[in-house]
Order: structure tokens, then sequence, then C-alpha cells
């Protein structure tokens, strides 16, 4: 089956500049172009864009998940190979939340210091605080 | 000096070359403490030390290789260290 753009993007539920992109980023490609030059896909690019949008919930970045494609392609990897990206990932993630809840408890100290007020900003000491951890 | 590999089950790298990497460990410090860790079953402690990348070798709780090293680089992190530590 033969597919324009704006019935892959409306199968797929994206717009037709995201799959532009995805072309730009070498994540999809036309199967054929029209004698007017317009781009033509195969069900296979419904497919593409369905795993591209699954694999970006799942937090992969467009590079990564060109390299998943590519693994996904090849005749060397097995499914150990993509565990273990997914395992990587979720290490990556852990390790943003942690991050996060570190600035979140930074945060914390910064709202307690502060009991809000109308004080003038001179007398902020979250502002205060925020200048004397910059000149460290 | 404690040693630790993270890895994940399954992975080829790993079981042909940390037999290698074990040996040089127990062969330059002695006593060194030689663990494998599969990071399913050690998820929480992997994210501490600040793995990200599988196989990935901590020294002393420190990551200092975010994949397999050869026994050349091993080796040569093990005697910086063991240089420190007399």
């Amino acid at each position: 089956m033969t597919l324009t753009i704006g019935k892959v993007a409306s199968l797929s539920k994206v717009t037709a500049d995201t799959l532009r992109y995805y072309e730009r980023e070498g994540l999809i490609s036309p199967a054929a172009k029209s004698s007017g030059g317009y781009r033509l896909y195969d069900n296979d690019a419904i497919r593409r864009v369905r795993f591209i949008k699954q694999a970006q919930h799942c937090g992969f970045t467009l590079t990564e998940i060109r390299d998943l494609l590519t693994l996904r392609a090849s005749t060397e990897a097995c499914c150990r190979d993509v565990r273990r990206i997914a395992l990587e990932k979720k290490l990556q993630l852990a390790a943003k939340v942690k991050a996060m809840k570190g600035m979140s408890q930074a945060l914390d100290r910064l709202i307690a210091a502060c009991s809000g007020g109308s004080r003038p900003l001179d007398d902020c000491p979250i502002l205060a605080a925020l200048e004397k951890g910059q000149r460290r | 000096m404690k040693v630790e590999l993270f890895y994940t089950p399954g992975c080829e790298k790993c079981a042909d070359s940390k037999d290698k990497l074990r040996e040089i460990a127990t062969e330059l410090v002695p006593g060194v403490v030689w663990r494998e860790l599969n990071v399913l079953d050690e998820f929480d402690y992997a994210v501490e030390v600040g793995v990200l990348t599988l196989p990935s070798i901590a020294i002393d709780g420190e990551l200092l290789f975010s994949s397999l090293p050869t026994v050349r680089q091993l080796r040569r992190e093990l005697i910086k260290r063991i240089g420190k530590e007399v």
C-alpha cells in the first residue's frame, strides 16, 4: 500500500512536519517519490513511527532510537543487546531522578531559610544563599 | 581495595574478559575484593556509584571504567592506586 505523508501522519497521530523531521534525523525514509516529487510511504513507515513514539515514551532520545532501529534490522544483534540498552536507559533515568531529588532538597533548604513576607530583596535569604553559592 | 564489575546477565563481552581482569587484579593487589554485580540485583547501588553504561568497573566505590578496560588499562589503574595506598 502506498501512503502519502498526510495519510501516514493521520494514521500515526503525528504531524507531517514531525515526519519530515524524523526523516532529517534518519529515522524514517519514504519508500519512493511520486512523479511530482511527493514522498510516498509503505506500511513499514507507520510501524516505525509507532516504534519511535513508544521508545520516546520510555525516555529514549531520537539518536538512541535511531540506534535501536538499526539494531532491530541487524542480523548480528539479539534480544540481550536490546535488553542491555533498556537497562542502561533505566540507569540513566534513575541518575536523573537522583539529581532532581538533590535539586529539590536544595530548594527545600532555601525555602526553609526564608519566611517570605515583605522584606526588601536585599534581605532575601534565598537570593543571598544563591549569591554565596556563586562565589564558592 | 575493592574492585566491582557491574554487568548485565548474558553479556558475552563480560564473560570473555572478566576472568582475565580478575586475574590481573588478584595478582597485583594482595587481598583485593573482586565483586561481580548483576545490575538487576544491585540496581540502587549501581545508581549510587553512577553506573550509566554496562559493563562498568568501579574501584573503591569510584566509577573508573564505563566500559570494560583492557588488561593493560586496569593494570595501570591498579598500580596507580597501589602507589597511593603505600
